[in-house]
């Protein structure tokens, strides 16, 4: 697939922001196409969760203009960037742990307004008729990131890994044109991440979205996207197929440092 | 929760509107059963005592809404209390020239509304500052909400300043009381478990990703205090006109605090938890009674006790048909 031809779905421009003297990002860019899978990675402290802090409006930029298929999103309060086709998980894990694996999903529906209070006071035929499909809508995703076999547990009680996969069903649950995935693979081992990968991908395919991933282990950057973003200090700095990243000389400086002269 | 709800409320399918209808006819016809017995078999004193009971379960199972479900600590609902007392009084007792009308049960039911809608009212400017705060802090702002409301009645001379409103007509009763309850547990459990419900779970379960999965956190929080203010509203009503008497003291901090000691001690989040600790906290004092001057040392031992048995409180977030020994009962093999 040409990332070229494809639809730009979201593209932000000279992006800027910072906290007090301290510029977190500085006149960020990218343009992400119709169902690519994009990776976003940088040393620590590059501003990568800022990135998504400021494309989700949980921060205001100071500068540029973001917008998602022609529609602008600075400025919008968090939930309405979600409505428009934003979705995103979080780099430390916040699940609603205290509801089950299936209402976590379930909360995800609530945007689109599935049926009114009266529905739900009368407990009208709509209201039953929703509640089931929004069900079995649920159950379907869960079962495409692999936690279909306990939809009733408390979703504090899952292990990490099934914690961090019901992040993505819940986030997939708002019909999201672009995903941000913000260190998924953070905290599971080796055959954990190798079947994170697979679900991403499937994700991809199987829903046509567009995916943003902030990820530390190279192998699984390196194994699934088609594009990478390097940020530092707030900076792009490269930008490329993995192949071309992997030999930028400005990456290897930034994550190893310069040779002594 | 999918599958237990089926036990209390109808199979998966729902029950059809015809029977819902018949069902609450049903009940209406139990409680006006109940009514009549207790009110010619009890004494004054016990019936008083089960009337206080219906009273608390409404302020508890409101104020579950805000505190338990969507986890916003409110202080205030004596505040909320006072504002229905207060609306609905002066509409039966003291806007005479209406009188006629606001003497019937019709009239009295009427009043008892536009109490609850005030109170709700003043629940939408008292959570609009909940957008902002959180926690301690929100606390004090609603805690300072209730003794506002109090100092505002005390000084309306309309409504008899610090002597009190006397002469509310004694429209409420046994029937009237529990029939809010139960609508009030109905409506509450409804709402929790519907879409909108969900929302404003996830608001106490997390804010953030709350927002981030497309809820309107603002609206929801204010949504929350609307209705539980609106059934404080209509529990102060009920409350004046069965006590026939109201003054601002009535509804002072010690009340707030009584309410949410009601939804800490049953569990927050869990409706049962709060219809249970509204009784246990109602009756526990006047069963004490034969401690005399120990009274209140027993019931503040008690109630340190069952914290300290049950730190989430005695059904924590879930419900008592949740409860292992309930769900055992229930699956008892046919024979």
């Amino acid at each position: 697939m040409s990332a070229s031809s494809a639809k730009e779905v979201l593209k932000l421009n000279d992006v800027s922001v910072s906290f007090g003297g301290l510029k977190a990002v500085s006149q960020f860019g990218i343009s992400l196409h119709e169902s690519e899978l994009c990776g976003l990675i940088g040393p620590n402290g590059a501003g990568k969760t800022t990135v998504f802090n400021l494309i989700t409006g949980v921060y205001l930029p100071d500068s540029g203009t973001m917008d998602l298929d022609g529609q602008n999103l600075c400025g919008l309060p968090p939930h309405e960037i979600t409505k428009a086709g934003i979705a995103r998980t979080f780099q430390n894990i916040r699940l609603y742990k205290e509801l089950t694996v299936l209402e976590n999903v379930l909360v995800s529906y609530h945007m689109r307004k599935p049926y009114g209070y009266v529905d739900a006071l009368l407990r009208t035929r709509q209201y039953y008729a929703k509640e089931h499909e929004l069900k079995e809508h649920a159950l379907r995703l869960l079962s495409v990131v692999g936690l279909k076999n306990n939809p009733d547990d408390f979703a504090g009680s899952l292990s990490y890994g099934d914690q961090r996969r019901l992040e993505i069903a819940r986030a997939l649950a708002t019909s999201p044109k672009v995903l941000l995935l913000d260190e998924p693979g953070a905290g599971l081992n080796s055959g954990e991440k190798v079947e994170l990968m697979k679900v991403v991908s499937k994700i991809r395919d199987q829903f046509k979205v567009t995916i943003l991933v902030i990820e530390h282990d190279m192998k699984f950057v390196m194994g699934i996207c088609e594009r990478i973003l390097v940020l530092d200090h707030g900076e792009l700095i490269a930008e490329g197929t993995p192949k071309q990243i992997q030999s930028n000389p400005k990456v290897i400086e930034a994550y190893l440092g310069v040779a002594d002269a | 929760m999918a599958d237990t709800h089926s036990l209390f409320f109808g199979d998966q399918d729902g029950l059809k509107t015809p029977w819902q209808i018949l069902g609450f006819a049903l009940l209406v016809l139990l409680l006006m059963g109940a009514s009549a017995l207790i009110e010619n078999n009890v004494n004054p004193y016990v019936q008083r005592i089960i009337v206080n009971c219906g009273i608390g379960i409404i302020l508890g199972l409101s104020l579950n809404l805000v505190n338990g479900c969507a986890g916003q600590f409110s202080l205030g609902h004596a505040g909320f209390m006072a504002v229905g007392a207060y609306v609905s009084a002066y509409l039966t007792t003291v806007l005479m020239p209406f009188g006629a009308f606001f003497q019937s049960d019709l009239g009295v039911g009427t009043a008892v509304v536009a109490g609850g809608l005030a109170a709700g009212l003043s629940g939408y400017v008292v959570g609009l500052p909940s957008l902002r705060l959180r926690g301690d802090y929100l606390a004090i702002v609603t805690l300072g909400f209730g003794e506002i409301i109090r100092i505002v009645f005390l000084n309306i001379s309309a409504v008899g300043g610090p002597r009190g409103l006397p002469g509310i007509p004694l429209a409420s009763n046994f029937f009237w009381v529990y029939l809010w309850a139960i609508v009030t547990f109905a409506i509450i459990y409804r709402l929790i478990h519907s879409s909108a419900g969900r929302a404003i779970l996830s608001i106490r379960e997390d804010e953030i990703s709350s927002q981030s999965m497309g809820v309107d956190v603002s609206h929801y929080k204010v949504v929350a205090f609307v209705i539980s203010a609106f059934f404080a509203g209509v529990a102060g009503g009920l409350f004046a006109h069965y006590q026939g008497f109201i003054d601002p003291n009535t509804f002072n901090f010690n009340r707030s605090v009584e309410v949410v000691i009601m939804v800490v001690i049953g569990g927050m989040g869990s409706l049962s938890g709060a219809v249970i600790g509204a009784v246990l906290v109602t009756m526990l004092p006047e069963l004490l009674r034969f401690f005399a001057e120990y009274r209140m040392v027993i019931f503040s031992g008690l109630l340190v006790l069952v914290m300290l048995l049950r730190p989430m409180g005695i059904f924590g977030r879930h419900e008592i048909w949740e409860a292992s020994w309930f769900a055992n009962l229930k699956r008892k093999p046919k024979p």
